[in-house]
């Protein structure tokens, strides 16, 4: 559905950003995007709705190359929600900040009050709807933004390090809510450094470094390979650092494994059993 | 935008980057003050060609040719409009002048802000007596201009992506989509600035009375030379203007 052919951008045409980026996302996939500072994961986001267009290479939506369709069209296909989400909050209610975005698409009143109520429970903000977001803690002002951009309920969402700042609670909710939009249809894209909340809740990574792509495969695959978590400045998940440790005394044990219950049964295993 | 770039620091080392900012300062207020002193093409086109060698001498040349480029729109614009609504005798070659002037100013100004780094400027201030968190804060502002800048193209970034349209509309709906960014960025902007307080307290801003100065400023001969100079020039200057009369082909302008 998204496809990404041989992508090149450079900042003010001297700093590159992206050095030949090709994938390609299928409808309903859901994906992480990691790699070091700087190897141009938000570059790419930007790419997806048009707001950077390629120096080099194409975007694709369905087929049709993105070049011939403005921000605002795209935008309600991708939805991008920020990493600082006071870049976008400026109204003084967070339910006037949700309606917004829809009535910027052109939505009817009707509607729009549909979605925004719907996107409140969904995020647990209506019991904040009437304060002002610049009120809220960090935590609140982050889930408002992203209720801003869900409430257009894009078919394509892809957020800028959405766990940062979240209590583990909050964290476990955002995944719950990602995973049901996925499961709806929706693909979902996260770029992230929080390598926990991919293993569980992402089936497919890309690893970036330096501008391009280093892998891009199944993430138990991809986090658990020493070269790309080398390259990509990643850290190696807790499950896998334990994986490997059993593997020195029980070689039988594959030493790249990264869910929890797969550890659990071969510890059980290894128990003899209950 | 790219006009103002004539007034951005640029590192380079030349006999101009090197002269010390009190004197720079006072070179570059004379030779704005001799700019408004004169209202004829001939006087301010030789005042340009003492300006154009001394930012050749800063190495600043390309740079000024850009700025005034992107000044072009305004220098047509003032133009046209003085010639058409002037009621002097002869508009155009009035507007030429004045035209003539704004470059002048711009680079008298320029001078100084290309060569003069702004830590220098804050450490010319505080020796000339500004107190120092008022010099500081003068340097942080300077400094946090371009940092301003990104976020707001950040800002903008957000908005799109939520269905603003910057670009299309009518002019009151281009003044209002400015809401959207121009809120975020005040406050983003005093969150920063509360947050750089906090940090900068607990880093020991403020604890002692008397600061002491890694480098300071030494005006050399070449300084005290160029303001004596510049001062000499303007007095004379001051005189040719007010009690001798122009010669005849200084005050020379265009016929229409």
């Amino acid at each position: 559905m998204i496809q990404l052919d041989d992508v090149h951008y450079a900042y003010d045409g001297l700093y590159p950003a992206l050095r030949g980026v090709s994938l390609e996302i299928d409808e309903g996939e859901s994906i992480a995007i990691m790699g070091s500072n700087g190897a141009g994961k938000t570059t790419l986001l930007k790419h997806l709705n048009g707001l950077l267009r390629p120096q080099k290479g194409h975007v694709f939506l369905d087929g049709e190359d993105t070049s011939k369709y403005s921000v605002a069209q795209l935008s309600r296909q991708i939805g991008l929600v920020w990493q600082n989400p006071d870049h976008q909050l400026f109204l003084d209610s967070v339910e006037k900040e949700i309606v917004f975005g829809l009535k910027n698409l052109g939505y009817d009143e009707e509607e729009v009050s549909d979605r925004c109520d719907r996107t409140l429970e969904r995020l647990g903000l209506t019991h904040l709807s009437h304060r002002s977001p610049f009120s809220l803690s960090g935590g609140e002002r982050k889930r408002v933004a992203l209720a801003s951009v869900l409430a257009i309920e894009p078919r394509i969402l892809a957020l800028d390090e959405p766990t940062i700042g979240q209590d583990a609670r909050q964290k476990e909710r955002l995944a719950k809510m990602l995973d049901q939009m996925n499961e709806e249809g929706r693909t979902v894209i996260v770029v992230t450094h929080d390598i926990e909340f991919v293993i569980e809740h992402f089936p497919r990574t890309l690893a970036m470094s330096e501008g391009i792509i280093v892998a891009d495969g199944k993430t138990e695959a991809v986090l658990s390979n020493p070269t790309i978590v080398e390259r990509c400045s990643l850290a190696v998940p807790q499950m896998t650092i334990v994986a490997q440790g059993l593997h020195q005394l029980h070689p039988e044990v594959s030493p790249r494994l990264t869910q929890v219950n797969e550890i659990e049964s071969e510890l059980i295993r290894l128990a003899g059993g209950i | 935008m790219s006009f103002l770039e004539v007034f951005q620091y640029t590192r380079q080392d030349s006999v101009v980057h090197r002269l010390d900012p009190r004197s720079k300062l006072v070179m570059a207020i004379v030779l704005a003050m001799i700019s408004l002193l004169f209202m004829n093409i001939v006087p301010l086109l030789i005042l340009l060609s003492v300006l154009l060698p001394l930012i050749g001498l800063a190495r600043s040349l390309q740079r000024w040719a850009k700025s005034m480029s992107g000044l072009s729109v305004l220098i047509v614009f003032i133009v046209i409009f003085n010639t058409l609504l002037s009621t002097v005798a002869n508009p155009f070659s009035y507007s030429i002048a004045l035209s003539l002037r704004l470059i002048a100013l711009m680079s008298s100004f320029s001078l100084f802000f290309l060569t003069v780094h702004p830590d220098e400027l804050s450490q010319a201030l505080i020796q000339m007596g500004v107190k120092f968190e008022f010099a500081f804060a003068m340097s942080m502002a300077m400094r946090y201009v371009p940092t301003l800048g990104q976020e707001a193209y950040a800002i903008m970034d957000a908005q799109k992506a939520r269905g603003v349209e910057l670009d299309r509309g009518n002019i009151l709906k281009r003044i209002r989509n400015i809401v959207p960014i121009i809120v975020p960025l005040i406050i983003v902007s005093i969150r920063r600035a509360l947050s750089i307080a906090e940090s900068m307290e607990s880093r020991g801003f403020g604890a002692c009375e008397n600061r002491t100065y890694l480098e300071q400023l030494k005006f050399t001969r070449h300084d005290w030379a160029l303001v004596l100079v510049s001062v000499v020039s303007f007095c004379f200057l001051v005189y040719v203007r007010f009690y001798l009369a122009l010669p005849p082909w200084m005050s020379w302008g265009l016929p229409f």
